[in-house]
């Protein structure tokens, strides 16, 4: 395993550890959804680590080049193609969150998640 | 006709698309989303069984190694799939109907999500590609959060919100999980990873190899409402439009089932994964049904039973037989159409009262007799009272359970079906039998009509399967055989 | 030698977003963070998947997460 892929990984690791805690532990909502966004970002470094390969070239077949030597020495490209998709979903994902936490805020005037989603069990009884 | 396999996801997916884009023209918009919602259960079973690769890129075969490789996603239809589906689109096709006969003006986007939930669960049902049911199990969480932020009832942003919140800390580990397998395999279609597995490519006692189950499972343990998610679960349930919840309920047993079949096809040589299942489906049963009793809200006591029924399906596949996987199997068709029917009556009573708790109701017979007689009917069924189609699945689990020698766990469920028959009558009673309280009122609303029309139709299905159990249990058996 | 400061700016700046008292720097700094993942994927080779990044994570999510903290507050109390 070549020393960028170990580099990468412990990024991601850091990121997905990072963003673990903020999502469980900052009260701030905008904050935990930035949090949400480190850990969706370190699992897309993850795969695409993966299909790195050392020393080898990016998976597009250019005229001219031997299709055995690049199979031979071309990147693994699935993983590449997964994460595509998934940054796409992340970004959809976290856009709907900001739209729930401005509806929200309206209602309560914070951002603090201990007023914002506390036990809605509760809220009831308060009201009655 | 094996051209129509692709069709059951692309034609919720275009109409829903269609329908939030030319949501203007409401009478338009009315008709298409009813023919559309017509033609979901009938693709299903017009369709033949049979494969679909997508762009038609056929299995290799790898001449040194012998292997079969899958460059295609591909789509696998067989009596499951298809008994699932056309259950499925029943489900919408009702909830489509009563939702378009109680609004004039309906909402494209509302509409849309149904759709697109719909058209999620089919297509985690069908695929045969595990990134590809990733991707839908982060559309059918969007689609399930939208529904619950569309209904009127209070506080059901801040749920939506928690659920979003959940959703998302639970997705990317599930997606590093696909990432351990793919780093292990080289692919990501089940096929080949369970063929690698078994074939003794992959060390299934590797620390990488554990780990991915251990991260998918906790995925599958959101998506299914298992605890620790029990909470969450039942609280979408209970802050959903009625007939939403009807369809919610069938997403999550939907989604259960198809990501935990594909978890068993790759994982099903490692022991520790059967004793899990079997471990979180005990734990489900006994919460759901316990915090179920303490509930005064029906709403939320109904999605509390919900989370204890998903238990019985996981026992039945955890136990790993062909007899329990059927059984677990059979539950949950049975739990799609039970729960959906408790859900609709119990959305009737809430529309002709305004009131939700059950101990401010009472004598509700004399003014909703049908209603009252379903709901009772819906609730012997869930329980397992003979001859309904839940006494049918729950005695097969029981057996299935003796024949593997755990009778502890054929008392424990025969218990939690007695406790989940007192939780019903109890809730039944305080609504329906006793004395009316005087200061109930009780306005002359009349049930619309499409909500009677979806319980019947519910509860003729459930009869006759509970009659004749066998016209679905042998077709699943014969699937269950063919991935063991 | 790249990919060790490539990892010092994302992880600090991470760190950095979320002890931010101010909301808006908290955005800017996940674009920073966002940006160098971008640089790291073209490194692994990948560069369809920097392209996607570099424009979703760079640019987008700060811009939604800052149009939020204009629509609803700055500071983080």
């Amino acid at each position: 395993m070549a020393y960028v892929q170990l580099v990468v990984l412990f990024t991601s690791a850091a990121l997905i550890i990072i963003g673990l805690y903020a999502a469980i532990f900052v009260d701030n909502i905008i904050k935990k959804i930035i949090g949400i966004s480190f850990i969706e970002e370190g699992a897309n470094l993850f795969i695409v680590a993966i299909g790195y390969r050392p020393g080898g070239v990016v998976p597009i077949l250019m005229p001219g080049m031997d299709t055995s030597w690049f199979a031979a020495n071309a990147a693994y490209p699935l993983p590449f193609g997964l994460v595509l998709t998934s940054i796409v979903i992340g970004a959809s994902t976290l856009a709907v969150m900001l739209a729930l936490v401005m509806v929200l805020y309206r209602r309560y005037g914070t951002l603090s998640t201990k007023v914002m989603l506390a036990d809605t069990s509760k809220q009831e009884e308060y009201n009655e | 006709m094996n051209e129509l396999i692709p069709l059951m996801v692309i034609v919720p997916l275009m109409a829903a698309l269609l329908i939030s884009a030319f949501s203007k023209f409401n009478k338009i918009t009315k008709i298409f989303a009813f023919v559309v919602a017509i033609c979901l259960p009938i693709i299903p079973l017009a369709s033949n069984y049979g494969l679909h690769y997508f762009g038609g890129y056929a299995p290799i075969m790898d001449n040194v190694t012998n292997v079969m490789f899958h460059p295609a996603i591909t789509y696998s239809f067989t009596f499951l799939q298809q008994i699932f589906i056309a259950m499925v689109g029943l489900l919408t096709f009702l909830v489509i109907f009563i939702y378009l006969n109680k609004y004039k003006e309906v909402s494209g986007p509302y509409l849309f999500l149904l759709f697109l939930g719909t058209a999620a669960v089919t297509a985690m049902l069908l695929t045969d590609d595990i990134f590809h049911m990733f991707v839908f199990f982060e559309i059918l969480a969007l689609a399930q959060v939208g529904i619950v932020a569309a209904s009127s009832i209070d506080y059901s942003y801040e749920m939506a919100l928690k659920y979003m919140i959940l959703g998302s800390i639970g997705s990317p580990i599930m997606l590093l999980g696909i990432g351990f397998l793919l780093a292990l395999t080289g692919s990501v279609n089940v096929t080949d990873i369970a063929a690698a597995v078994h074939n003794g490519l992959v060390n299934v006692t590797s620390p990488v190899f554990l780990m991915s189950l251990a991260l998918i499972f906790f995925g599958w343990l959101y998506a299914s409402g298992l605890p620790p998610f029990h909470t969450i679960k039942s609280g979408i349930y209970s802050k959903a439009e009625p007939h939403g919840a009807a369809l919610l309920q069938s997403f999550t047993v939907i989604s259960m089932i198809s990501i935990v079949l594909i978890m068993f096809r790759i994982y099903s040589s490692l022991p520790i994964f059967e004793v899990l299942i079997v471990f979180f489906s005990i734990l489900a049963m006994v919460l759901g049904v316990s915090l179920a009793l303490t509930q005064t809200d029906f709403r939320r006591m109904i999605g509390f039973l919900a989370v204890g029924e998903l238990g019985f399906i996981g026992l039945g596949i955890g136990l790993g037989t062909q007899f329990a996987i059927t059984a677990g199997l059979f539950q949950a068709l049975n739990e799609i159409m039970i729960t959906a029917l408790l859900f609709i009556g119990f959305g009737a009573i809430v529309n002709a009262t305004n009131e939700v708790d059950t101990r401010k109701l009472g004598g509700l017979l004399a003014y909703h007799p049908k209603v009252g007689i379903m709901l009772l009917i819906g609730g012997m069924a869930m329980a397992g009272v003979p001859p309904l189609s839940g006494f049918q699945s729950k005695l097969m689990l029981v057996q299935a359970s003796l024949s593997c020698g755990f009778p502890e766990l054929s008392i424990l469920a025969i218990m939690v079906s007695i406790a989940t028959f007192v939780v019903f009558i109890k809730t039944f009673y305080a609504m329906f039998l006793r004395p009316k309280p005087n200061d109930l009122e009780v306005e002359g609303k009349e049930v619309p009509r499409s909500m009677i029309f979806a319980m019947g139709v519910l509860l003729i299905i459930i009869i006759l399967l509970g009659l004749f159990p066998d016209a679905v249990t042998s077709g699943i058996s014969n699937f269950v055989g063919g991935i063991l | 030698m790249l990919e060790f400061i490539l990892m010092f700016i994302i992880i600090i700046s991470a760190i950095l977003a979320l002890i931010q008292k101010d909301l808006l720097k908290a955005a800017i700094l996940t674009g920073f963070s966002g940006g160098a993942v971008a640089v790291l994927f073209q490194i692994l080779l990948a560069p369809d998947v920097a392209l996607t990044q570099a424009v979703v994570s760079a640019v987008i999510i700060p811009v939604f997460i800052a149009l939020a903290v204009k629509k609803t507050q700055r500071e983080d109390s």
